[in-house]
């Protein structure tokens, strides 16, 4: 990886031993990587990373959805030598099927009406909705309807053996996809309701929903109207089961499942489904123009950095006094010119490596905000390296990059 | 991870010395007449006893003894399982009207299923072999191996039924139907006695074939699409491969008009076919195929139903080192060097008695001729399936 | 027993959408697509190597599209596709050291791995290899182990990992499940998992004796034009099984061109038609094993540009170094 970078010229390596840049790099990463970002103050070399980015820079990003035939929707996603390819694939989950579903949930006229506004105004504004139907979002995490699993074991990387159960990290990414969805609510309840709306309107034969899509229409606008005297009963819920198989890993792979992830939700198409009474079962219809994309909630973007300290050290020493020292005579050696530590946006293989102390921050900047920032997820493991200070500016960095996304995703 | 590993080239890795391998490969490429270890003829198989109904608790079952003491039992167990029609069953009514019709309709999408034609899925094949995992490469291998042609004797476009009594409708898989609603289970556990001394392919073969020849299934007392219900006498049990009887059979001296599938295992050693290999032979075969055929209901003689390759063990084998590059012996390598070859498939030099591990696949003429021997009248198949009607079943 | 490493869905499960066209099958949308190709015509392969850096070889395979699943792409009416096409990635770790545990071996040791992704077919797959999976894993590793000059590497292991994204079908969805329930669609993939592998062996620059390709022929009966009886039976080289009423038996090989030799053969089905017997000499199995060997000099000619691609960005790579 490090070696396809366009190295610059001035190389710190002893002449006596030429050894070409790709071996130094494999041999003597931590000086290699150092020695690009810190060149000698003679050359006028910027300060550059190994792989030829500035530390701020993310690779370059596609993102392309809609090309797997079995899913409801897919996406794949490269983020430079980092492939992800998620697809997400919706089965029925009986009501009847659940344990703990009890006749509380069912039939009460709130949903109902619920669901009225939402057919009427289907591009809601965030933030209202949010707030008042939090009933309703429970029943994604109650029931579990979001089902997201990421796989490494794909040969992905060298080290992962396929076959194996997952391995922790693959665990781990698993669930913070899963606490991500529930927690940022990005996929709302109501998309996935299947509901079963008892025929009030007199000896109206049951099979209404076979005839064509305007009369359906119809009759779900006049629903609207008469609201109030309808009971309509929730039958099943869709289950959203959300693969993510990395196909290729080089390093920062939580980006670029996320990323997939979040074009394969938007490409999701649920049919139009309905419970069927004669057969006791729910049905869809295979219609594509009857088929609706899920609304989701915003656009919640993640962006990962990784540290890099000029002192190698520094990651093992404990909190000691001495350290906190240490910390001020370095900040001292900052305002000098000389920098210490570089925060490098979307870490590769190569840099996660030699990087203690890592960065996530999912941001997301909604339609009617008036460009402000919400910070729907901020992580922050080991090292004592980002500050509050530091913090802020990878906000900003992120929020440069949700623009970027933005853009990618809705070009795709 | 090593035995994994073993397994997954579908046979163990012969312990035999290159020059054993290559005294072997020797002997038995030798042209027309192959000098076979136990002195066999290419085509003969080894002696082995059988028996059938030996476990009182199964539908079936059958064990066959080699004489180098292998042995393999196999029970088969069946029950009633209500059939899962999905889709179709929704619309019923239209069925009906369908197979009402049923004659050759092709149309309709929903048509043919139903009455005449199961699933593969309903019969169930285990292989348990000493020493490895039940999720091992090698008894899941041998389990599609074997089961794939017994479900597939007669495939789906196929009808061949013509109301003749003995004959199956819809293969094994139409046997299993009992109505629209219900159908029989097949469990096949097939139990390998001791660690497997040759591929155990030829052994468990045989013995599924006995067992599902001896295979009863109680006699049914409902009718049409009631639930279904059976006579408790076990005398009056049919056999599941039903027999004929009577003289109007059109095989005059056979009982069984369709027989379960049996699986051969051959091998190719340079020029030469040989059938049943042992251990030894496998090592240092060039080729090793699993031929799965049976008798044709039509037209009376065998049919082939599918052809596997299985990983020659030849190519996982140590080579020996020519005189002429080994070190201990270095000066005295002019004898060596003049019988130097140079063999036409490997493009490699070939110094006779040195052992190369195989490599490379098989020529399509030899698959022909393998095949052929297997099919031919009186060939080695009829030969194979005469032997094991002479089993007393029952 | 519920997998714990993993996230599991609903406790009661769940069933995959029943779409009402396929309860009732009168509407125009469930017509079976046709094939429109030549009975000796391959369909396009799309195979592109060294898209996955961190190993040491790789490859990615993509069969072109049946003309019926374009037609639905590019004009969607309905939410059922009706054909798909084979789409993996396969990538080679190695040549390295065997595990500490493992016993001597004289040769690379080479293992194999398939799986299909859960999106990867029809009905949704489990995470643990099933049947079908581990005995594709061994086919793979009969067909490649004939080609690789083993002994170059004693002591070695190459892992050989195929991820299928999405898999071709068994049948036409339209069909009952059991009209013809084998696997035929494993075929495809087993034929592609080959051309895939042989691309990233090469890739990973591992000796071959040569390179492998695999190809699929098939027996077919299609219903004929006007939807009366079927018609006699047909040889179709690199059947899509969705487009065709039913296969009679079908053949996978591996196979060398250089040196006219299969690695691998798979053939099953129906070869009552194929017996010596019959005086149709036309359909038996020889004819369906040379169809099939036709079908994999064509993939070879995809796999040896290919292979080229690959040397000429090593090529590329080494002169960019000396300069």
């Amino acid at each position: 990886m490090a070696s396809t970078a366009t190295a610059p010229a001035p190389q710190p390596i002893p002449p006596s031993l030429s050894l070409p840049p790709s071996q130094f790099a494999r041999l003597q990463p931590h000086a290699y990587l150092l020695a690009h970002l810190s060149p000698p103050a003679s050359s006028q070399q910027p300060s550059i990373r190994a792989n030829g980015r500035s530390p701020s820079q993310f690779r370059v990003t596609s993102a392309n959805t809609g090309s797997l035939t079995h899913t409801n929707g897919s996406a794949v996603v490269r983020l430079g030598d980092t492939t992800a390819v998620c697809g997400v694939k919706a089965e029925i989950l009986h009501t009847e099927d659940i344990a703990s579903w009890s006749v509380s949930h069912s039939s009460s006229s709130s949903f109902a009406s619920n669901k009225r506004r939402k057919l009427t105004n289907p591009t809601a504004k965030l933030g209202e909705d949010r707030t008042d139907s939090g009933d309703n979002e429970s029943h994604i995490e109650d029931f579990s309807l979001l089902v997201p699993n990421l796989s490494l074991s794909t040969g992905c990387a060298p080290g992962l053996i396929p076959g194996a159960p997952p391995s922790a990290l693959a665990q781990s990414m698993s669930h913070q996809i899963l606490s991500l969805l529930h927690t940022s609510r990005l996929v709302r309840a109501e998309d996935l309701q299947i509901w079963y709306e008892r025929p009030n309107f007199g000896p109206e034969e049951p099979e209404h929903h076979n005839e064509s899509e305007q009369m359906d229409v119809d009759v779900e606008q006049e629903g609207s109207d008469e609201a109030s005297i309808q009971t309509g009963e929730i039958k099943a819920f869709w289950v959203l089961y959300i693969d993510i198989m990395i196909i290729s890993l080089a390093g920062n792979p939580f980006d670029a499942a996320w990323t997939a992830v979040l074009a394969a939700l938007r490409d999701t198409k649920l049919p139009r489904a309905w419970w069927d009474v004669d057969n006791e079962t729910v049905v869809c219809s295979d219609i594509v123009s009857e088929a609706r994309k899920l609304s989701l909630w915003g656009l919640p973007i993640a962006s990962s950095f990784g540290v890099f300290e000029a002192d190698a050290a520094a990651g093992w020493r404990s909190v000691t006094i001495q350290d906190a020292e240490e910390e001020r005579k370095l900040a001292e050696g900052d305002r000098k010119g000389i920098q210490r530590r570089w925060v490098l946006a979307d870490p590769d293989g190569y840099e996660e490596g030699l990087s203690q102390e890592r960065v996530c921050l999912v941001v997301d900047k909604p339609q009617g905000g008036d460009g402000k920032v919400f910070i729907v997820k901020m992580e922050k493991n080991g090292g004592f390296a980002v500050d509050r200070k530091e913090l802020k500016e990878l906000v900003d960095i992120s929020t440069r990059r949700w623009e970027d996304i933005n853009q990618i995703l809705k070009q795709c | 991870m090593t035995a994994q590993r073993q397994a997954s080239s579908a046979s163990q890795i012969p312990h035999l010395s290159p020059a054993e391998l290559s005294y072997l490969y020797t002997s038995l490429s030798l042209p027309g007449t192959p000098i076979r270890p136990d002195g066999r003829s290419p085509t003969q198989f080894r002696p082995l006893s059988a028996e059938t109904d030996i476990l009182p608790g199964t539908n079936g079952s059958a064990r066959v003894g080699f004489a180098d003491g292998t042995q393999a039992i196999v029970g088969v167990k069946a029950e009633v399982e209500r059939t899962v029609l999905g889709v179709q069953a929704l619309s019923q009514a239209e069925q009906q009207e369908y197979a009402e019709g049923n004659e050759g309709a092709d149309g309709g999408a929903g048509a043919k299923q139903g009455s005449t034609s199961g699933q593969g899925s309903w019969v169930q094949m285990c292989i348990e072999i000493p020493g490895f995992r039940d999720d091992d490469a090698l008894p899941v291998f041998l389990s599609e191996m074997m089961r794939e042609p017994l479900v597939e004797s007669v495939s789906g476009g196929e009808k061949d039924g013509d109301g003749d009594e003995g004959g199956m409708v819809g293969g094994l898989k139409g046997r299993l139907v009992i109505n629209r609603r219900w159908h029989w289970r097949l469990y096949i556990d097939v139990l390998l006695l001791s660690q497997p001394l040759s591929y155990p392919l030829p052994l468990l073969s045989l013995t599924t074939h006995l067992a599902l020849l001896a295979t009863k299934l109680p006699k049914l007392k409902s009718k049409g699409e009631e639930d279904p219900f059976f006579d408790d006498d076990w005398n009056a049990a049919e056999y599941l491969y039903p027999r004929v009887r009577t003289t109007r059979a059109s095989i005059p001296g056979s009982i069984h008009k369709v027989r379960p599938p049996v699986t051969l295992l051959v091998i190719s050693v340079a020029e030469n076919i040989v059938f049943d290999p042992s251990r030894e032979e496998i090592a240092v075969a060039d080729t090793v195929l699993a031929i799965s055929i049976t008798y044709d209901t039509g037209s009376n003689c065998l049919k082939l139903l599918s052809i596997r390759t299985v990983d020659p063990p030849s190519r996982l084998t140590q080579p020996s080192v020519p005189n002429s590059e080994n070190v201990a012996t270095l000066g005295s390598t002019a004898a060596a060097e003049a019988s130097a070859i140079i063999n036409p498939s490997t493009g490699e030099e070939e110094v006779s008695g040195v052992w190369r591990p195989r490599r490379g696949g098989v020529k399509r003429a030899t698959i022909a001729r393998m095949v052929k021997m297997v099919l031919e009248k009186g060939g080695v198949g009829e030969e194979v399936l005469d032997g094991l009607e002479g089993v007393e079943v029952g | 027993m519920t997998d714990r490493r993993r996230i599991n869905g609903p406790s009661g499960g769940t069933r995959p959408p029943v779409f009402a066209s396929s309860i009732k099958s009168t509407t125009t949308a469930t017509e079976r697509p046709q094939r429109q190709r030549q009975p000796n015509e391959l369909r396009k392969i799309f195979l592109k190597t060294g898209l996955i850096p961190s190993a040491s070889g790789s490859s990615y395979l993509e069969f072109e599209h049946s003309a019926s699943l374009s037609a639905a792409r590019a004009l969607p009416k309905s939410l059922i596709p009706p054909s798909s096409s084979l789409k993996l990635a396969c990538t080679v770790h190695g040549p390295k050291p065997l595990p500490r545990s493992a016993t001597f071996s004289p040769n690379l040791v080479l293992t194999t791995h398939v799986k299909y992704a859960p999106f990867a077919a029809r009905k949704r797959k489990g995470h643990i290899r099933d049947a079908s999976e581990r005995d594709l894993g061994v086919h793979l590793e009969t067909a490649l182990r004939g080609v690789i000059v083993a002994e170059r590497w004693p002591k070695s292991g190459l892992d050989i990992t195929i991820t299928i994204l999405e898999a071709e079908d068994d049948r036409w969805w339209g069909d009952a499940p059991d009209s013809h329930d084998a696997a035929w669609g494993m075929m495809n993939v087993l034929a592609g998992c080959i051309t895939a592998a042989s691309a990233a062996i090469a890739d990973a620059r591992i000796d071959c004796l040569d390179l492998v390709a695999g190809g699929v022929a098939a027996v077919v009966v299609d219903e004929s034009v006007d939807g009366g009886e079927p018609s006699t039976p047909r040889l179709m080289l690199d059947t899509d099984p969705a487009e065709h009423r039913s296969l009679l038996s079908a053949c996978v090989v591996a196979y060398m061109p250089a040196r006219d030799e299969i690695t691998e053969l798979w053939l099953k089905g129906d070869n009552s038609k194929a017996s010596v017997g019959t005086d149709d000499k036309s359909l038996s199995y020889e004819t369906l094993i040379d169809g099939a060997v036709d079908a994999a000099r064509g993939a070879h000619s995809v796999l040896a540009e290919a292979v080229r691609e690959s040397a000429e960005r090593l090529a590329g790579l080494e002169t960019g170094y000396s300069t």
